[in-house]
């Protein structure tokens, strides 16, 4: 996963994340926009169908008063946080039904 | 190159001057034979 | 939302290939990111490379190697890092099949997951002899490499029942696939009434609804390895990712 800033002001980011496809980025996309202080956040695989650029962009714009860059990590922070507790739940269910 | 005779199963070796004929028996037909190498594939 | 997860497993195969589980307080968005994951994002190994000796069988050498990439192998993902390699031989030689079975390995945690997969019928005189190298890698790279082979989520289904039908309408059948909710709280498969809801409720009247963030997945594997350890991968690859991307963001 190798990080790109391409715009980057007050409110708003426009990151590009290589590697990654649908799989990750529609999770943190979903995580950002239940995020405090996002006002928007989405991504696009393959921007204008521009020549060669197939890596996912991901654009957040944020209220006044909040980091673009602090939401991301507190969103990927939750994601992290909810699939630990989600791996615990299915290892136990799954325990208890072997 | 080595060929095999389609008719009397024997190994013929083929050169420039010979033409395609088996000097064994005559016979026009010869089947080459697969060269002894280990032949590594990738799977795709 | 919260982060309060609920699962149920509801059913589960004695092998451990296949297994139905239903989850509580998923977004759509994170039940299709574990389905991705499952498919393309948990490694099995494959075979990837084969070195022919001898193949005087009818197929060529690229098509037996086809073969062999799909066979399924047992893959210990402990010991195992991406890249890793295993190596195979097989011997066989005609009037015989060769079958996955045949393959030699050399690490005996590493075998055909079934013995039974026909490579091909090898006539008199006939002969297959190679050695092979399975590399781990992700179901991106390449399909053989997928361990998830019909995976699956469908949304949970409320089932109420709302009075008693109307005596003089003609009653339709009700067919509705997946796992639905009683009344009762009890998670049925439809398959058990025959997928058509007037089986089991006769004469009643009744309302079907999706329930929100409940999702029923069927997930199936290859036998590289067990319904639960490819889901619970999947739900770590998602996490990896996640640290990853806190800690980058971090600096």
């Amino acid at each position: 996963m190798e990080l790109r800033v391409l715009e980057k002001t007050d409110t708003e980011l426009r990151i590009e994340v290589a590697d990654e496809d649908h799989t990750f980025m529609n999770v943190l996309k979903g995580e950002l926009l239940q995020t405090e202080g996002v006002a928007a956040a989405t991504y696009d695989m393959n921007p204008e169908q521009s020549g060669g650029q197939t890596e996912p962009i991901l654009s957040i714009t944020t209220e006044t008063g909040f980091d673009p860059l602090d939401a991301l990590e507190e969103a990927s922070n939750g994601v992290s946080d909810r699939m630990t507790t989600l791996y615990d739940e299915l290892d136990a269910g799954f325990a208890g039904a072997a | 190159m080595s060929y095999k005779c389609s008719r009397c199963k024997r190994d013929v070796e083929l050169d420039e001057y010979g033409g395609v004929r088996c000097p064994y028996c005559g016979h026009r037909v010869l089947l080459k034979e697969r060269a002894p190498v280990v032949k590594e594939v990738d799977v795709r | 939302m919260a982060d309060d997860f609920d699962v149920e497993v509801i059913s589960r195969d004695e092998d451990g290939r296949s297994a139905r589980f239903l989850v509580r307080g998923l977004t759509p968005a994170m039940a299709n990111g574990i389905r991705r994951a499952v498919v393309a994002d948990v490694p099995t190994l494959s075979i990837d490379t084969v070195r022919f000796v001898e193949n005087s069988s009818v197929m060529f050498d690229e098509m037996v190697a086809l073969r062999l990439g799909l066979v399924p192998l047992t893959t210990p993902l402990d010991d195992f890092e991406l890249g890793d390699t295993v190596t195979l031989a097989l011997d066989v030689e005609g009037p015989a099949t060769a079958y996955s079975g045949d393959l030699e390995t050399s690490d005996s945690l590493v075998r055909p997951a079934d013995e039974n997969i026909p490579i091909i019928e090898l006539k008199q005189g006939q002969r297959l002899e190679f050695e092979a190298d399975a590399v781990l890698d992700t179901g991106k790279d390449h399909a053989k490499h997928q361990g998830g082979v019909a995976v699956g989520y469908r949304h949970l289904q409320r089932v109420e029942v709302l009075g008693d039908r109307d005596g003089f309408d003609e009653e339709e059948p009700h067919i509705l696939r997946g796992v639905i909710e009683t009344d009762e709280g009890e998670l049925v498969h439809t398959e058990e009434f025959g997928a058509d809801l007037t089986n089991r409720y006769p004469g009643k009247e009744l309302a079907v609804t999706d329930v929100p963030d409940a999702f029923v997945f069927h997930v199936e594997t290859d036998g590289s390895m067990d319904v639960d350890e490819l889901v619970l991968r999947a739900v770590d690859s998602l996490r990896d990712r996640a640290d990853e991307l806190a800690t980058k963001v971090a600096v």
